[in-house]
C-alpha cells in the first residue's frame, strides 16, 4: 500500500477527492435503501390505522436515549475531522476513539430494548409493523457496525498520523447514519 | 437556522470550515428534546398535528443542520450535490409510483383482501371484542395518523422547498429553476389558489411551469389536495 497508489487516488476529473467523491456516492445509494424502505413503512403505516396499537409498545425513552448517543457520536466525530485539519493526528483518533464508544452504547442500548422486546413476544413476525420495526432498526445497526469498525481502523492509522483526510470521509458516512436515526427516531418512536 | 453560522466561500472545500460545531451540537439536542416534548404536548392539548410537526419537521431540520454543517455539504461542488438530488429524486418518484398501490386497500379493478383483514382484524382486537363486525370503513375515523397537511408538506414538499417554504429545500438545493419561494410576494402575483392546485396535483408542467414540480395526483386525494393548496397558501405574505 505504501509503494504505489491507485491511480484513482492520486488524481480527480471533478476537482473532489476521490475518497469524498465515492463516499457521497455510496450515500447516495443508502439515500434509495433507506427512503425506499422508510417511504414503504410510511405508507404502510398510513394505509393500516391498526398499526397504532403495535406502535404504542416502542419504549420512547430508549430510542430518545440512542438519539442523544448518536448526534453526540457525530458531534465528536466531527471535532475528529477538525482535529485532522490541523494535522493533529492523536486527537482525531481520539475523537474517533469516543465515536466508536457512541457505536458501542447505541448496539448496547439496542440489544437491551430488542431483547425485551423479544421476550415480550414482539418478534420480528409478530406482524407486518414489527417487520418493519427491525428491518429498518435492523439494517440502521449494521451500518452502525460497519461504520464502527471502519472508523477503528482510520483512527488506529490517524494515531500514527497517516491517511488523515480518511477521518473526514468515514466522518461524512457517520453522519448519514446519525441522519438516518433522525428519522427512525420519530418514525418509530414518537409518531404513536 | 442553519444559513449563518459561518461566512465560507468557494467549494475548494480545504483548509477548514468556519462553524461552531458546539453551537451546532447544542442545537440539535435542544431540537432533539422538542421533539420528545412534542407527544406530550400534543397529548394534553389535544392537538395531535403538534406532534407530527415536532416529529417530523424537527427531524428534517435536524437533518438539514447535520448534512450542511457536520457533512458540509453546502460547500461541496454541485456535481455533488446534483447526484444526491438526483438519487433523492427517483427515490420520491418510486415511493410516489407505488403508494396508489399502499396507501388503498382498493381500486377501480382490484382490492387487497390481505390488507383488508388485516385492518379489520388489528381494529377488531383492539377496540372491539369480534373483530369480523368491523367493517374497514370504520377504519378512516380511527387512523392514528390523520391526514395532515402541513406533516405531509414537511416530509414530501419541504426536500424542495423547505421546511419554511422558501425554495431551500435540500433537493431543491440543485435544481434549476429553482423551486418556488412561497414566502415571496412576486410569486403570487400571477398566482392563484386554483393554479395552486392545480400544479400540487398535475405537476409544473401542467401550467408550463418547470417540469422538476412532480404531480402528486396519486398520493393525495382529491379533499387532500384542497388542504395542501390551503397549506401552500398560508405561505403568501399578506
Amino acid at each position: 500500500m505504501a509503494h504505489a497508489k491507485p491511480l484513482a487516488t492520486t488524481r480527480s476529473a471533478t476537482g473532489i477527492p476521490t475518497g469524498r467523491l465515492a463516499v457521497w456516492w455510496v450515500l447516495a445509494s443508502e439515500v434509495v435503501i433507506f427512503g425506499g424502505l422508510l417511504g414503504s413503512y410510511v405508507m404502510h403505516r398510513i394505509g393500516h390505522p391498526e398499526w397504532a396499537a403495535a406502535a404504542a409498545h416502542t419504549q420512547t425513552w430508549v430510542g430518545a436515549l440512542n438519539t442523544f448517543v448518536l448526534l453526540t457520536s457525530s458531534f465528536t466525530a466531527v471535532l475528529g475531522h477538525q482535529a485532522a485539519e490541523r494535522g493533529d493526528g492523536k486527537a482525531a483518533a481520539k475523537f474517533l476513539g469516543f465515536t466508536i464508544l457512541g457505536a458501542l452504547t447505541f448496539l448496547v442500548v439496542k440489544g437491551f430494548e430488542w431483547a425485551n422486546e423479544i421476550t415480550h413476544g414482539y418478534t420480528i413476525t409478530a406482524n407486518t409493523f414489527w417487520s418493519f420495526y427491525y428491518t429498518a432498526a435492523g439494517l440502521h445497526a449494521l451500518h452502525v457496525i460497519a461504520g464502527a469498525i471502519i472508523m477503528g481502523f482510520v483512527a488506529v492509522d490517524a494515531f500514527r498520523g497517516r491517511e488523515l483526510h480518511r477521518v473526514e470521509l468515514i466522518g461524512i458516512y457517520w453522519h448519514f447514519v446519525d441522519v438516518v436515526w433522525i428519522f427512525l427516531f420519530p418514525l418509530l418512536y414518537i409518531a404513536k | 437556522m442553519s444559513e449563518n453560522n459561518t461566512e465560507h466561500h468557494g467549494d475548494g472545500h480545504e483548509g477548514g470550515h468556519h462553524v461552531n460545531y458546539f453551537a451546532i451540537y447544542v442545537a440539535l439536542v435542544v431540537l432533539f428534546l422538542i421533539s420528545v416534548a412534542g407527544p406530550e404536548v400534543g397529548e394534553r392539548t389535544g392537538l395531535r398535528w403538534i406532534t407530527l410537526i415536532t416529529a417530523f419537521g424537527i427531524a428534517v431540520v435536524k437533518a438539514n443542520l447535520v448534512i450542511n454543517n457536520f457533512m458540509h455539504l453546502r460547500w461541496e461542488k454541485r456535481l455533488m450535490k446534483w447526484m444526491l438530488a438526483t438519487s433523492v429524486i427517483l427515490m420520491l418518484l418510486m415511493v410516489a409510483g407505488i403508494s396508489p398501490d399502499v396507501l388503498n386497500h382498493e381500486g377501480r379493478n382490484w382490492e387487497n383482501v390481505a390488507a383488508m383483514e388485516a385492518t379489520a382484524r388489528g381494529l377488531g382486537e383492539d377496540d372491539h371484542g369480534e373483530g369480523e363486525e368491523v367493517v374497514v370503513a370504520d377504519a378512516g375515523e380511527a387512523e392514528p395518523a390523520g391526514f395532515n397537511a402541513a406533516a405531509s408538506f414537511g416530509t414530501i414538499c419541504a426536500t424542495c422547498h423547505g421546511t419554511g417554504g422558501r425554495g431551500d429545500g435540500p433537493a431543491g438545493a440543485a435544481l434549476d429553476p429553482a423551486p418556488a419561494d412561497f414566502t415571496e410576494a412576486v410569486f403570487w402575483e400571477d398566482r392563484d389558489r386554483e393554479r395552486i392546485l392545480t400544479v400540487i396535483r398535475d405537476g409544473g408542467a401542467a401550467v408550463g411551469g418547470s417540469p422538476l414540480m412532480a404531480p402528486w395526483a396519486a398520493l393525495y386525494t382529491a379533499e387532500q389536495l384542497e388542504e395542501m393548496a390551503d397549506y401552500v397558501m398560508s405561505f403568501r405574505p399578506e
